[in-house]
């Protein structure tokens, strides 16, 4: 019985983003458009929330004879596809018309938007629910193929240029990926035998301690760069500052918000096989190393940004590092700091980039320098970015403090893991502080500028009432609560993947 | 067999493949010629027409300024002899060489590198401006050639464990005591087949059919001889192209040539001997027809290719089994 | 087949790889964008008859699948969509290039000696059917890799991104007899929608910029 629930349920959440996407190509109408999205958001919500509900009570779930697998690390995922999903579903209500409205957009080029948007989150569900890893590489691929013409949605030659540029990076780095992926099935296929299912989560969970120590080294670190490259470490990086600022809103926000965490979950799936073999300080060494240097650096990048979204998404990659450093660290804290700030990080980020939007269209500039007085020109959108920006700051009231101190606080703890980073705990904390002081003022200076001021005279004041603002009204008041109040089952969910995560 | 005996044969054998390099080369030229001519749609002279040439050439006086020395006399008997001598390490049509005693692949290397030495310095000798362009060319294009040859003969010695051509040669074709591996193998190949067309002055590297003063390499050295000494020039070149099919086709398919001394398999190793070169000028002159003269400044780009995959060859060598 | 035996089996896959290292080599020398195209096409072939060979020889039938569909999508479709656009595009030829050929030829050299050390150490395990098939596949990656950065046409850089995905089925084929058939499927999705998509993306950039030279593309700085 529970079986053939499940099957529904999981149906249920890889069906509505097919189906919608389908549809999409042929309904011509913007709201009905729009309505098909809610719809196939909303099915794709309630069957994440009767999944977790199952693994909550059963530890995992399998469908379709183990081609699906789902335990408490992808069902964070999922959660955080859903909400960030539906907040720029309802945001894009305002904004995408808006931008037909003002002929930004031929009206039959919508569909197109919709068709691809829906592509992206059935890849995004595929990678994350996909038992083997080898479907899990497809499907992180076909989201680069899925977004990178959501990135030069625009056409212009800048927004072109983003797009050739994500495509080309993040492709190669896939490629990388999917060698380790071929190494992984290589050291599998010792132990398992020549079967198709040696690919399988499931199966490499139960062998992976018997498998090849040198082969899995060398997959991680192959899998580690390419999936890198899609969270945007550092030295991988310099496509995403570029597809941010040029990608529509909403898709930035999914970009920073979702993809970046997908592909962190992708990281995070092997190393809990790699580990098992190999010592977790080889796999956390490597984390934390690339956490910390993307962190440090992108903290610099900020404080020089004179563009709003290029800062945004130097934030990301700062943020990005952080969690990345609570992986490496590990132990329980590290873990669930590390989760926690993903799920935060893609909330904060979502309600930033679509302030940012809101801005852009009003100024119709993305330089800090030209934007002033926000508070009276939009009031809704400058609390949105205040909020967002004092969040990603970092600052107390905001959930994002509450993670970055559980990851400062298990660095402090044990330190960097692996032999050639020993030090100490003292010098990467110490480190970790200073740059997240510089990221604070960078920030900080930038938003309170652009907040406050006088507006330039050719900019109409006042805001008008959308549904585009319900997103960025829950997202600030979910990212306020979460500092004081997890709810009980995120907190089950959080603390059951975290206990995943650790080894041993 | 007594002492005596074997010596003779050692002759014989030496005597008849000087015979064979010395009456098929030229007809290796023709063969050339004809395959781009019909590729051109033309009809083409007759295979045999360089002998006709040589034979001319032999009979008409030769011309020399007297503004040159010695060297330019010197020269063309010089050519000839050490690419003969060169094309006598070279196991054509019988596996075991007898001369295989007096030197083995590197000594092959050095006995070309005589041969073009000579040329370049005949080249300056006359002291005609053409000359010097052609040497000075001819100067950069060998120093480029002579460490991919010496490296992919060296990626062949090491997987024969031998530098001695007739060794290599006669293991690969008993198959005996060699795993014949590919992977250097086909890098050796590639290295030498690219050093072949450009120490023979064939098309993407040198066009032997112009005297276009722009391009010409080999030509431009040649522009002062005539007579007997031409002859003897274009019969050395002939050769050199000849040696080298024959290195290529056996050193890497063997198979087919005389490993016994035995008349019938002499006479089995000679036919497949010249169907195997025969192939490899057909070869080549499908390649002059397909591919332009490349610039001077890009022939460095295609010798840096050979020269890679020699070191390839090489390398593949010692990583692998090393 | 009597002649067959394994090691002349193991022989043939290994000459097989080392044809698909030496179009690469090639494909980096190579300045004509079209003979590029035509070399990355036999390339695939190579790849296609190893692959079929791999199957024959270890009896997995699904690689003859995975080499047919290499023949239809990497020999057939894409070589004939790279061709459709470099005729609309009016570039013929690398020109300017980062890094020169002989230097990017002696970089590839050291990529191949790369790959042979960082495989060394696990090529010992697992069944491989040839000892050089996995470093090779890995050789190919890092100099498709490489091409990226060394070349500057859009073109180029595309068809170094297929020279990279030929080395890593090569990889797949080799060590571990392919890959589930649902993964090689995939993989197959999305190589000729990535290629596609390129391709737009490179008939795009000429309109918007009048060239497919990705130097151009520098509007977006700090």
């Amino acid at each position: 019985m529970t079986v053939d629930y499940m099957t529904i349920a999981v149906s249920l959440l890889l069906l509505p983003p097919l189906m919608a996407g389908g549809l999409s190509l042929l309904i011509t109408s913007s709201r009905r458009l729009h309505l098909t999205n809610l719809i196939s958001i909303g099915t794709l919500i309630a069957a994440e929330v009767a999944i977790t509900r199952t693994v909550l009570a059963q530890g995992s779930v399998t469908a379709f004879g183990e081609i699906v697998y789902i335990d408490a690390l992808s069902s964070v995922i999922l959660f955080i596809i859903g909400t960030v999903g539906l907040a720029c579903s309802l945001y894009m209500r305002s904004y995408m018309d808006d931008q037909v409205a003002r002929g930004v957009i031929a009206p039959n080029r919508l569909n197109l938007f919709f068709f691809l948007f829906h592509m992206f989150i059935l890849a995004m569900v595929v990678a994350t629910v996909a038992n083997s890893l080898g479907v899990q590489w497809v499907a992180i691929e076909a989201t680069t193929l899925a977004t990178t013409f959501l990135i030069a949605f625009w056409r212009r030659r800048e927004s072109l240029e983003a797009g050739w540029k994500y495509l080309i990076l993040c492709s190669v780095g896939i490629s990388l990926a999917l060698f380790g992926v071929v190494l992984m099935y290589y050291s599998s296929l010792r132990v398992l035998g020549d079967v198709s299912s040696a690919l399988n989560i499931t199966q490499l969970q139960q062998v992976a301690a018997q498998l090849d120590p040198h082969i899995l080294k060398l997959a991680f670190v192959f899998l580690f760069v390419g999936y890198g490259t899609k969270v945007g470490l550092v030295p991988m990086h310099s496509w995403l500052p570029d597809a941010y600022t040029e990608a529509p809103a909403p898709v930035a926000a999914m970009l920073a918000g979702v993809l970046e965490t997908v592909a962190v979950y992708a990281i995070l799936r092997s190393r809990a096989i790699v580990d098992q073999a190999v010592s977790p300080e080889f796999t956390g060494g490597l984390l934390a190393l690339f956490g910390l240097v993307s962190f440090a650096l992108a903290a610099f990048f900020i404080l020089l940004q004179h563009n709003y979204k290029r800062l945004f998404a130097y934030s990301s990659i700062e943020h990005m590092g952080l969690a990345m450093i609570g992986f490496g660290v590990g132990g329980a804290i590290g873990n669930f700091g590390g989760l926690f700030h993903l799920v935060n990080h893609a909330f904060a980020k979502s309600l930033a980039f679509f302030a940012a939007g809101n801005i852009h269209r009003r100024f119709k500039t993305v330089e800090i320098d030209q934007v002033h007085g926000l508070v009276t020109v939009l009031p809704w959108s400058a609390l949105a970015l205040m909020i967002a920006g004092l969040a990603l700051a970092a600052l107390p009231p905001f959930a994002l403090f509450a993670s970055e101190m559980q990851i400062i606080t298990a660095l402090g703890t044990s330190g960097l893991p692996g032999e050639w980073l020993q030090s100490g705990p003292r010098i990467p904390v110490i480190i970790l502080l200073f740059c997240s002081l510089v990221a604070f003022a960078g920030v900080l200076s930038r938003i309170t500028s652009m907040v406050w001021g006088v507006p330039p005279k050719d900019v109409p004041e006042g805001e008008q009432w959308s549904v585009g603002h319900i997103p960025i009204i829950l997202l600030g008041a979910v990212l306020l609560g979460f500092c004081w109040v997890l709810p009980t089952p995120l907190r089950q969910l959080l603390d059951t993947a975290s206990a995943m995560l650790v080894n041993r | 067999m007594t002492k005596e005996q074997a010596i003779l044969q050692a002759i014989a054998l030496t005597l008849a493949q000087a015979l064979v390099l010395l009456a098929v080369s030229p007809a290796i030229v023709g063969l050339i010629r004809k395959v781009k001519a019909r590729f051109q749609c033309r009809q083409g002279a007759r295979v045999f027409q360089p002998y006709a040439d040589l034979a001319k050439l032999f009979r008409k006086q030769p011309v020399v300024s007297t503004t040159t020395s010695w060297i330019f006399t010197a020269t063309p008997y010089i050519l000839f002899a050490s690419t003969l001598t060169a094309g006598l390490l070279v196991p054509a049509f019988a596996s075991q060489m007898p001369l295989n005693f007096a030197g083995n692949i590197i000594a092959l290397v050095y006995l070309f590198a005589l041969g073009t030495f000579f040329l370049i310095l005949a080249g300056l000798d006359a002291g005609s401006p053409f000359g010097g362009m052609g040497s000075s060319r001819e100067a950069i294009v060998a120093s480029l050639t002579e460490p991919a040859m010496i490296m992919s003969i060296f990626a062949i010695a090491l997987t024969a464990g031998s530098t001695n051509l007739s060794t290599i040669v006669h293991k690969t074709a008993l198959l005996e005591g060699i795993v014949t591996d590919p992977s250097p193998h086909l890098m050796a190949l590639a290295a030498l087949f690219i050093v072949a067309l450009a120490e023979t002055g064939r098309v993407p590297v040198d066009n032997p059919a112009t005297h276009l003063e722009l391009t010409m390499i080999h030509e431009a050295m040649l522009l002062e001889y005539s007579g007997r000494y031409l002859a003897l020039i274009e019969w050395a070149s002939a050769m050199k192209l000849l040696v080298f099919l024959s290195l290529i086709a056996n050193v890497f398919a063997p198979w087919g040539i005389a490993t016994t001394l035995t008349p019938m398999a002499l006479s089995i190793g000679l036919a497949v001997y010249l169907a195997k070169v025969a192939g490899l000028a057909v070869l080549i002159g499908t390649i002059e027809c397909m591919f332009a003269k490349l610039r001077l400044f890009r022939v460095t780009d295609l010798l840096g290719v050979a020269f890679i995959l020699a070191l390839l060859g090489l390398l593949f060598f010692y990583i692998l089994r090393g | 087949m009597s002649w067959l035996t394994p090691h002349i089996g193991t022989q043939l896959v290994d000459l097989g790889s080392a044809l698909l290292l030496l179009t690469c080599f090639a494909i980096v020398a190579q300045r004509r964008l079209s003979a590029c195209v035509d070399l990355f096409a036999l390339q695939s072939l190579f790849l296609a008859m190893t692959a079929a060979l791999v199957a024959f020889l270890t009896g997995t039938p699904h690689i003859y699948f995975a080499a047919a569909l290499t023949v239809l999508v990497k020999v057939l479709v894409i070589p004939r969509v790279l061709k459709r656009v470099i005729e609309r595009l009016n570039v013929t030829r690398e020109l300017v290039m980062n890094i020169n050929v002989p230097a990017s030829l002696l970089i590839c050299g050291v990529l191949v000696m790369v790959a042979f050390f960082i495989t060394q150490p696990i090529m010992p395990f697992g069944h491989l059917l040839t000892r050089d098939s996995l470093a090779i596949a890995l050789a190919i990656v890092l100099i498709g890799f490489f091409t990226m950065i060394a070349r500057q046409k859009a073109v180029t850089q595309l068809i170094a991104f297929l020279v990279m995905e030929n080395g890593l089925f090569l990889g797949a084929t080799a060590a571990t007899y392919g890959m589930p058939l649902i993964v090689e499927l995939g993989v197959f999705f999305d190589v000729l929608v990535a290629a596609l998509i390129a391709g737009i993306y490179t008939n795009r950039l000429q309109d918007a910029f009048d060239s497919v030279d990705t130097t151009r593309l520098s509007e977006l700085k700090e």
